[in-house]
């Protein structure tokens, strides 16, 4: 298959979409900001016979709340992410993950939906998605199911969406009005930033106190998936979290995480920098939580 | 091949192009716009950046099939030698420009950022906004200080943070 050979359909709606995703005579992948797809269809690893581009479904561009939780279109951008009031107050994680995905253009053209179809172990906005309980939605022409996110991947660059389905909808819980989270991310320049390491906490603590009552913790790209850091986590509600206790959590975090080498970082770096993000990220959850 | 229509620098345009050609090449190619530049083509310089509506991508990462109906602003749709914006003014009187290569992407990414904002923005501001677009020659420090200038100049009455 030639660049030059390959055709694109644009459907004007998600049922129209899933009808083409229906058609296996040729191969097909759907194309939303293209950030990752034509990056890996100029390196000739993603060649499909027809784009099916899903960038003008404005039906999948959205951010609203009701009784189920607080729903993001999997077309919503990184950039509609950040501006979000709604996901300021009630997804702060979520927001700081997405402010870190590469520079302006990239956040302009990126979406959710392709930062979770990638399914890169390095994907910034995924461990936000874990401590938030998000739920993925996966519509295909026959049924529409609902993924909890621990099994949504399955390996680097895979996930359990099948030939015929898309992701149609992303939904989250709202923190509540004591929960607070952050994101540390370690990377090379801003625009290429892919993480060697990245840590994210959603914590609910205590009023007046640095007693956490009930908190997650996930690390991104130390390990084929992204994982919640649960030893971390019992700890936190061992004892107040002052210098002293995230220090140790801290050290169990180092021996908690299970990443690789590879050309951007050795294993032992990243178990070194898992720990310290951990350690920083936590410091500045307090700081904030104190000013709050 | 496709037939694509969609607006460039206020005219409409019609190119009949291979679907997952990109913008970029279809831009220079087809419609002879040179300014944008190719360098990295994988969205990491911003040489090649252009505005879609008001927000600036990197036309290397779009494909043509995509921008069926768009308004497409490039740097010549910025300003030309006859009808400069006060950004390109701005580059050119604090010599923020040297080789020039990535000059048409910072223009339209500081086009792009200055009509999104209403006061003169800091020096992080404008690292953070710029953040996607490299220069190997300047250093930086006269681009910053020209999109200073450029908001300065668009409206002498914006608060300085
Ligand atoms: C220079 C550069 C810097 C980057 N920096 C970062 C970074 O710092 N952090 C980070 O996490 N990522 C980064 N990325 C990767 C990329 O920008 C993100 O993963 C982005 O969110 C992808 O979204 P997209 O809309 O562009 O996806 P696309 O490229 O359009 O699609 C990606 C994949 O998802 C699938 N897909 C898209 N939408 C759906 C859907 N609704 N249902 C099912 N499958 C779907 C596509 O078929 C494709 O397989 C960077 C990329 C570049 C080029
Ligand atoms: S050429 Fe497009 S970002 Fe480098
Ligand atoms: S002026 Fe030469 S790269 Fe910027």
């Amino acid at each position: 298959m030639k660049v030059s050979e390959m055709e694109m359909i644009s459907p004007t709606s998600v049922h129209e979409c899933l009808h083409a995703l229906t058609d296996q005579q040729k191969s097909s992948r759907l194309i939303a900001g293209g950030t990752d797809a034509v990056v890996r269809m100029k390196d000739r690893n993603w060649m499909p016979d027809i784009w099916i581009n899903i960038k003008g479904l404005k039906e999948l561009r959205y951010i609203r709340e009701d009784a189920s939780g607080l729903h993001i279109g999997p077309l919503t951008t990184h950039t509609d992410i950040v501006k979000s009031e709604l996901l300021q107050s009630k997804a702060d994680v979520l927001t700081f993950a997405a402010k870190e995905v590469g520079a302006t253009q990239m956040q302009n053209m990126g979406t959710l939906g392709g930062n979770l179809g990638t399914a890169s172990p390095a994907g910034d906005t995924i461990p936000a998605l874990y401590v938030l309980d998000a739920h993925i939605q996966l519509s295909s022409l026959h049924q529409i199911r609902s993924v909890p996110i621990k099994d949504f991947f399955i390996g680097p660059g895979k996930t359990v969406i099948k030939p015929d389905e898309m992701i149609s909808d992303i939904v989250i819980r709202p923190q509540e009005k004591n929960e607070i989270g952050i994101f540390e991310k370690l990377g090379p320049r801003k625009a290429q930033s892919i993480s060697i390491v990245n840590f994210t906490a959603s914590l609910k603590i205590k009023a007046q106190t640095r007693q956490c009552i009930g908190g997650k913790l996930a690390f991104g790209s130390v390990a084929p998936t992204i994982i919640r850091a649960k030893k971390c986590e019992s700890m936190l509600l061992l004892d107040p979290l002052d210098e002293h206790m995230i220090q140790n959590i801290a050290k169990v975090a180092w021996k908690e995480v299970a990443p690789i080498s590879d050309i951007r970082a050795s294993a032992n770096y990243r178990k070194d920098m898992a720990s310290a993000l951990l350690e920083r990220g936590l410091y500045r959850l307090m700081k904030r939580w104190e000013n709050k | 091949m496709k037939n694509i229509r969609f607006h460039v620098n206020g005219k409409e345009s019609n190119v009949q192009c291979p679907p997952a050609k990109t913008l970029l090449d279809v831009l220079r190619e087809d419609l002879e716009l040179i300014g944008s530049k190719e360098c990295c083509g994988k969205g990491e310089c911003g040489s090649c950046s252009v505005m879609i509506g008001d927000e600036v991508i990197c036309s290397c990462l779009v494909l043509a099939g995509q921008i069926e109906n768009e308004t497409i602003i490039t740097v010549e749709g910025v300003g030309l030698r006859e009808n400069m914006d006060i950004v390109q003014e701005a580059f050119i009187n604090e010599g923020a420009t040297q080789c020039g290569y990535c000059t048409p992407g910072i223009i339209v990414a500081a086009k792009s950022f200055l009509n999104s904002i209403e006061h003169v923005p800091t020096t992080d501001e404008v690292k953070t906004a710029l953040g996607g677009n490299l220069c190997r020659c300047t250093g930086y420090q006269k681009i910053i200080k020209a999109v200073q200038t450029a908001a300065k100049i668009q409206n002498p009455f914006y608060a300085v943070k």
